[in-house]
């Protein structure tokens, strides 16, 4: 138990070490900033805007559906799905997006070690395993429904945050 | 052939291990061991086979056939980092016996690649076999129970490669996991058909591996002048090691060696002795447990000098602080510390604050907050001397200072996906033979605020620009993330960074220019109204910069700053609102961060109509038609209204008439200026309004014609005074009225030309007012001034014509009343002036004069009351037409004259006609000036009865005057001196008046002395010996320049007496040359020698040169007016024809 608590200190060091240098009022401030940019980011991404909403895509569950995000470590495993996505997009534009998302998953920690609930970091998905395979065969649809569904998660997450979510 | 019978194969080992049916194997370590082969049909009762290895090797006691030997230990093949080792499998012959191989160090190196990998290798070495196989397998570290000889197919085949000699060495590939696990292994010697083969063989890799040497061994001395050896140790190596140092020191005073084992990678081995030489080498071991001795390091030799500096060269960065350390031996005898003192660049001695003793040979000196290098030439270097007393060696220590102070700053772009840092190149010679890298490393949120270089960094490529500037581009960003970065200089001597900065990306943006910027003049509210978009990004709040200014070349703009990050538009005042402005707008994030974007594009407004016309048309009217009767016809006249009272343009004008009978009618006159109606009732009111796109205007002018408001004077006195051909004043004064009085019209004309009326309006409280018009002073004008009453308009005041300005007229009697008393002032002056002049001439010309008695010529005349002086002259010419009577006096200057051949006529006719014309005496600048008969005939004189005809051959006289200096402020006594001075040398000949003369020669000598025009001193002075000269000449220097016509100096007639000298009319007494007879000598009779014979031979004694000097006897004759003169001429020449 001394080694775990030890650990888990070790591991929020340095975010406490930042909680101390940055308001958490920014932190929350430049969260949502930086929401807002990358909805505006995907907005901007012309082909995004064509895809229509009321068609469904089979095959692409893998990808995180648009749910209202209760918590922070919901919120955080859904962005490390959107951002390993992302990064096998071979896309330039959805690079400064998955930039993005790793700003904003360390922004969501930070916020979750004020409140004291560390989130543990996620890594890749084994539903992802096959994405190469998906990828190869439709990358349009990938793209565009991930970024679609990304962009509604996020608006679900800025709503969210507003609220004050728990851990 | 031995080895083709049968055999058996005997193990002897150096030393006995114990061998137990659980493990068959025989392990063998870094130790030699001997195979003894034996054929293989001997008993196998010593053999100790696992099972599945084939019993065809076996041994025997007492009989051995062949032997193999192997070594594990360093005679065998080397290998770099990787368990050696080496089977020497040798039959056991005597020429065998030494057999080993070397195996080759490339293939040593090839392993050591191989280590990545997991895979080691052994070698194992045979010689002379024919063929040899080596069979390996590693046993599993599983529990005893499973533990046993593994099967026959569990062994691979190790390659095995044997060379001409015999010698052969196999592979046993040993994976990095495996280096502790056991590896059993046994040999297949196949010779001459028959097969040996060993016994198993055990060995853990681990124990047998050779390190490398170490690498990097290094000697320096350490701050207290010890020599420290380091090294390092050689990469990759499973284990701990242990280090053996071998160094020997050899200086004059001692020579030492010594071995030292130690763990750590530096050893300490005393104080260091300046002028000696160190030699080391280090091999490395493991640690713990068995291992083998790498190879010995190349030795490494450090040398000491007689001066040690330690270290010898710094290199470091501004504002760092650095020490050196000094012994100093001299002479083979170490300068004690306290001795030793620094210097700079063999310029500047340090202060002696800055170092201290560290011990009784060492000397330390410190250099704090230090400045960068300045280079000297190809130094790039500061030398520090360490010195004893005045002698300082000629080794010094180098101190490189870099500043690496070097900017980074940072700029995202407005689409948050790229950031280019830039940064200076420094020019600084220092940095010649570096290089800048710029490096960075990544933080995963925010800045520190201390940033620090840290450990694990990223290079970044930037491009030199244009600017000198390198460019570095981070894309795709990180925008929360803080970049700390930092320069690199990589100098020869080590590197150096920069003082790291942190950029968030986030930070730094310089927004993109807000977009459709429009700008329009609000219709209604009349203010400039800018509108625009904000950009995409960033999604922070921004603030807004907007500049507008009037549309030109030159725009002057005006700033307004919007801090609401929410308005997209702002509305500004502007005085003009019928002008084009030019709008732009800029951002930047509301708290600050980041750069101004730049100035969007510019949008420019358009002049359309804003509100209704501010104001109506001002105007008046022009009544046409008989003034008895009733009706008369009336023309509007109006000026156009302006943009900035239009707002902003005039689309009709309407005008609205106004009569108790009708009321009130409107009339639409469209765009133009002028409208007639027929007024005929009593009192007729029009307006007149101005209409535009908005409507139309609500303050306007009224007129009212009314027939009894005509008759109404309020206009008392109206004046007009031009003030130049484009400005009247007119002036006026009203007089009070019980009507109500709304402004006045001024109206003017040119009365000579037929132009039409002018006319502007004036508030009614103005008393004059400037009319700026082009006016002709010579024209005539009439300006009227009609008071305009609520009531009508009221009687006008006219005039036609300007006003006499009285302050003109006052301004020219003030100048009358200082110029009638100036003239009647200057008339009493010159009066009086004449009335002196008369009396010094009556004076002057009775002093001298004769007793009538006795002058044969004067008899008759009445000198006591001449009526005039041409009167006087009259009689006197009269007189000098008869001869005797003019030529008495000349014998008074006969003994005088002294003969002179004349060459010329020049010389003969002297240019100069003489005339001595004293002007009234200048008392204030002490000089009697001579002047030209023509020009101050009233003064003269004396003159010549030769001079007419010396003038009829048209030579004008070229002595205009003469000038009398004289120091004397008397005028009386002046006057007198001249006079006297005059009239003695008149009659010189007379022994009182010689005298007299003499003696006022000599007053003139120091008073006044009396020159020619046109001569030059040089001419004068050899002959002019009194003292008065050089007085003269300073007096002459002393005048101004500019007066200098003035003021000259004249020579009077000089010329003639220096050519002829003995015509210098001289004293007796003295040899002073008589400044005034030159007028009086009348030499000119000479000229006349030819032409009046007769009369030259009856009354002068010329003697052999024809000539005679003639001293007038009336000085009288001197003064003659223009009339006389001319009279004179005639006279004479008649008298000498």
């Amino acid at each position: 138990m001394r080694c775990g608590s030890l650990c888990q200190f070790l591991w929020l060091w340095p975010y406490l070490s930042y909680v101390h240098a940055v308001p958490i009022q920014k932190v929350q401030d430049d969260t949502k900033t930086l929401i807002k940019t990358i909805v505006t980011r995907i907005s901007d991404i012309s082909h995004t805007q064509l895809v229509s909403s009321k068609q469904r895509v089979t095959g692409l569950d893998f990808i995180p559906a648009v749910h209202p995000v209760l918590s922070l470590s919901k919120m955080d495993q859904t962005l490390a799905v959107y951002q390993q996505i992302l990064t096998s997009l071979p896309s330039r534009n959805v690079i400064q997006i998955s930039n993005d998302l790793e700003n904003l998953r360390d922004l969501l920690h930070l916020l979750a070690s004020s409140k004291n609930c560390p989130l543990p970091w996620t890594s890749g998905l084994e539903t992802l395993a096959n994405l190469g395979s998906v990828l190869e065969a439709s990358l349009y649809s990938t793209e565009v429904v991930a970024l679609s569904r990304l962009q509604g998660s996020l608006q679900d997450m800025l709503r969210q945050l507003d609220l004050s979510p728990g851990c | 052939m031995v080895c083709q019978k049968f055999c058996a194969v005997l193990l002897h080992w150096e030393f006995i291990y114990a061998v137990t049916a659980f493990n068959p194997s025989y392990p063998i370590t870094s130790w030699r061991f001997k195979l003894s082969c034996l054929p293989p049909n001997a008993t196998q009762d010593y053999l100790l086979l696992p099972a599945g290895v084939s019993g065809n090797m076996s041994a025997s006691h007492g009989y051995y056939e062949t032997s193999v030997e192997a070594t594990f230990n360093s005679s065998g093949v080397y290998f770099s980092s990787l368990p050696k080792s080496a089977f020497h499998c040798c039959f056991w012959s005597e020429q065998d016996k030494n057999c080993s191989v070397l195996a080759d160090n490339t293939e040593g190196k090839t392993f050591v690649s191989t280590i990545h990998f997991l895979v080691f290798q052994q070698i194992g070495k045979c010689c002379n076999v024919l063929s040899i196989g080596c069979y390996f397998y590693f046993q599993p570290e599983v529990s005893e129970d499973s533990a046993g000889v593994p099967q026959r197919g569990s062994f691979q085949a190790a390659p095995c490669t044997c060379d001409a000699q015999g010698c052969c060495e196999c592979l046993v590939p040993v994976p990095a996991t495996k280096l502790n696990s056991s590896l059993l292994m046994y040999l297949k010697i196949s010779s001459g058909g028959i097969t040996f083969q060993s016994p198993l063989l055990s060995v853990q890799p681990i124990n047998v591996v050779k390190p490398d040497p170490p690498v990097g061994l290094h000697m320096e001395v350490t701050d207290d002048g010890s020599l420290r050896i380091s090294w390092s140790s050689p990469t990759l190596v499973p284990f701990p090691l242990q280090y053996q140092v071998k160094y020997s020191e050899n200086s004059t005073a001692i020579t030492r060696e010594a071995e030292k084992i130690v763990p750590a990678t530096a050893l300490l081995v005393g104080s260091v002795l300046p002028g000696s030489s160190y030699k080391a080498q280090v091999r490395a071991k493991r640690l713990r447990g068995p291992g083998i001795w790498s190879d010995w390091t190349p030795t490494h030799t450090f040398t000491t000098q007689d001066v040690i500096y330690f270290p010898p060269k710094i290199l470091t960065s501004v504002g760092s602080n650095v020490s050196f350390h000094c012994i100093y031996k001299n002479e083979n005898k170490i300068v004690s510390s306290k001795k030793i003192v620094w210097w700079m660049n063999l310029a500047e001695k340090i202060s002696q604050s800055q170092y201290h003793v560290v011990s009784d040979r060492i000397s330390k000196v410190t250099f704090a907050n230090l400045n960068a290098t300045r280079p000297r030439g190809k130094f790039t270097f500061d030398a520090v001397y360490c010195c004893a007393g005045p002698e300082c060696h000629h080794r010094y220590a180098e101190l490189y200072v870099i500043d690496v102070n070097i900017n980074i700053s940072c700029e995202t772009d407005g689409h948050l996906t790229r950031m280019t840092c830039r940064w200076p190149t420094p020019a600084a010679q220092s940095l010649v033979g570096s290089t800048l890298q710029l490096r960075y490393h990544r933080s995963s949120l925010y800045c520190s605020d201390t940033p620090s270089i840290h450990p694990i960094s990223e290079p970044k490529d930037c491009r030199v620009q244009k600017d000198g500037f390198q460019e570095c581009v981070f894309q795709p960003i990180f925008l929360l993330s803080g970049y700390t970065m930092w320069i690199r200089v990589s100098h020869p001597l080590g590197s150096l960074d920069s003082p790291p900065t942190c950029v968030l990306p986030d930070s730094v943006v310089k927004p993109l220019p807000p977009s459709r910027v429009q700008a329009e003049i609000t219709v209604n509210i009349g203010l400039l109204k800018i509108s625009w978009e904000k950009p995409v990004f960033p999604e922070n709040n921004l603030q807004y910069q907007i500049r507008y200014g009037l549309n030109g070349k030159d725009i002057q703009w005006k700033m307004h700053e919007v801090y609401d990050g929410k308005s997209k538009s702002a509305s500004v005042l502007v005085p003009d609102l019928c002008a084009v402005y030019t709008a732009q707008v800029r951002c930047r994030r509301l708290d600050g961060l980041g750069y101004w974007s730049n100035w969007s594009s510019p949008a420019h407004t358009v002049i359309t109509d804003i509100k209704v016309p501010v104001r109506g048309p001002e105007f008046w009217r022009i009544i046409t038609g008989d003034i008895t009767k009733k009706e008369r016809n009336v023309t509007l006249l109006w000026k156009p209204l302006m943009k900035n009272a239009s707002l902003c343009s005039v689309r009709r004008y309407v005008i609205s008439h106004y009569t108790s009978r009708n009321g009130t009618w409107l009339e639409d006159v469209g765009n133009g200026t002028k409208s007639t109606f027929l007024w005929t009732e009593q009192a007729h009111t029009v307006t007149v309004l101005a209409v535009n796109s908005i409507g139309a205007s609500f303050a306007n002018f009224n007129l009212t014609f009314s027939w009894p408001m005509n008759k109404v004077n309020v206009v008392q006195s109206l004046s007009a005074y031009p003030i130049n051909s484009s400005c009247v004043i007119l002036s006026w004064v009203l007089s009070p009225s019980d009507y109500n009085l709304m402004y006045l019209i001024m109206e003017w004309k040119n009365l000579n030309e037929d132009e039409e009326v002018k006319w502007l309006r004036v508030p009614s409280t103005v008393k004059k007012y400037y009319i700026y018009d082009h006016f002709i002073p010579i024209e005539k004008y009439q300006f009227s001034l009609y008071p305009i009453f609520m009531e009508g308009v009221g009687k006008p005041k006219t005039i036609s014509s300007f006003t006499q300005d009285d302050t003109e007229k006052h301004q020219r009697e003030a100048g009358l009343y200082v110029i009638v008393p100036i003239i009647i002032s200057s008339s009493i002056l010159l009066l009086g002036t004449l009335l002196v002049s008369h009396q010094r001439m009556k004076k002057l010309f009775w002093e001298d004069v004769p007793n009538p008695k006795n002058c044969s010529w004067a008899q008759g005349l009445n000198f006591q009351k001449p009526e005039t002086f041409e009167h006087l002259f009259i009689k006197h010419t009269e007189s000098v037409t008869f001869g005797p009577l003019l030529l008495e006096p000349e014998t008074i200057s006969e003994d005088i004259s002294v003969d002179t051949s004349w060459r010329s006529k020049d010389e003969m006719v002297p240019a100069t006609v003489l005339s001595l014309l004293l002007r009234t005496p200048d008392i204030a600048k002490g000089f009697v000036c001579v002047g030209d008969p023509g020009n101050s005939a009233n003064f003269s004189q004396a003159e010549g009865t030769q001079l007419t005809c010396e003038d009829e051959e048209g030579r004008p006289p070229s002595v205009k005057y003469a000038t009398l200096v004289s120091k004397s402020g008397e005028t009386d006594e002046e006057q007198e001196l001249i006079n006297s001075s005059v009239s003695k040398c008149f009659s010189s000949k007379s022994s009182p008046l010689e005298e007299s003369f003499s003696r006022s020669s000599w007053e003139m000598e120091s008073q006044a002395f009396l020159v020619l025009a046109n001569q030059h001193l040089n001419r004068l002075l050899p002959h002019l010996t009194f003292s008065g000269l050089d007085e003269l000449l300073k007096l002459e220097e002393n005048f101004p320049e500019e007066n200098n016509d003035e003021k000259s100096v004249y020579y009077l007639g000089l010329t003639s007496i220096r050519k002829r000298e003995s015509d210098v009319f001289l004293t007796e007494e003295s040899s002073v040359s008589c400044p005034f007879p030159a007028h009086c000598l009348l030499t000119d009779i000479t000229v006349l020698q030819d032409s009046c014979p007769h009369f030259v031979e009856n009354n002068f004694n010329l003697g052999t040169s024809g000539r005679k000097t003639f001293v007038s006897y009336m000085p009288q004759f001197q003064t003659c007016s223009t009339q006389t003169h001319k009279i004179m001429e005639s006279k004479m020449c008649d008298l000498t024809v």
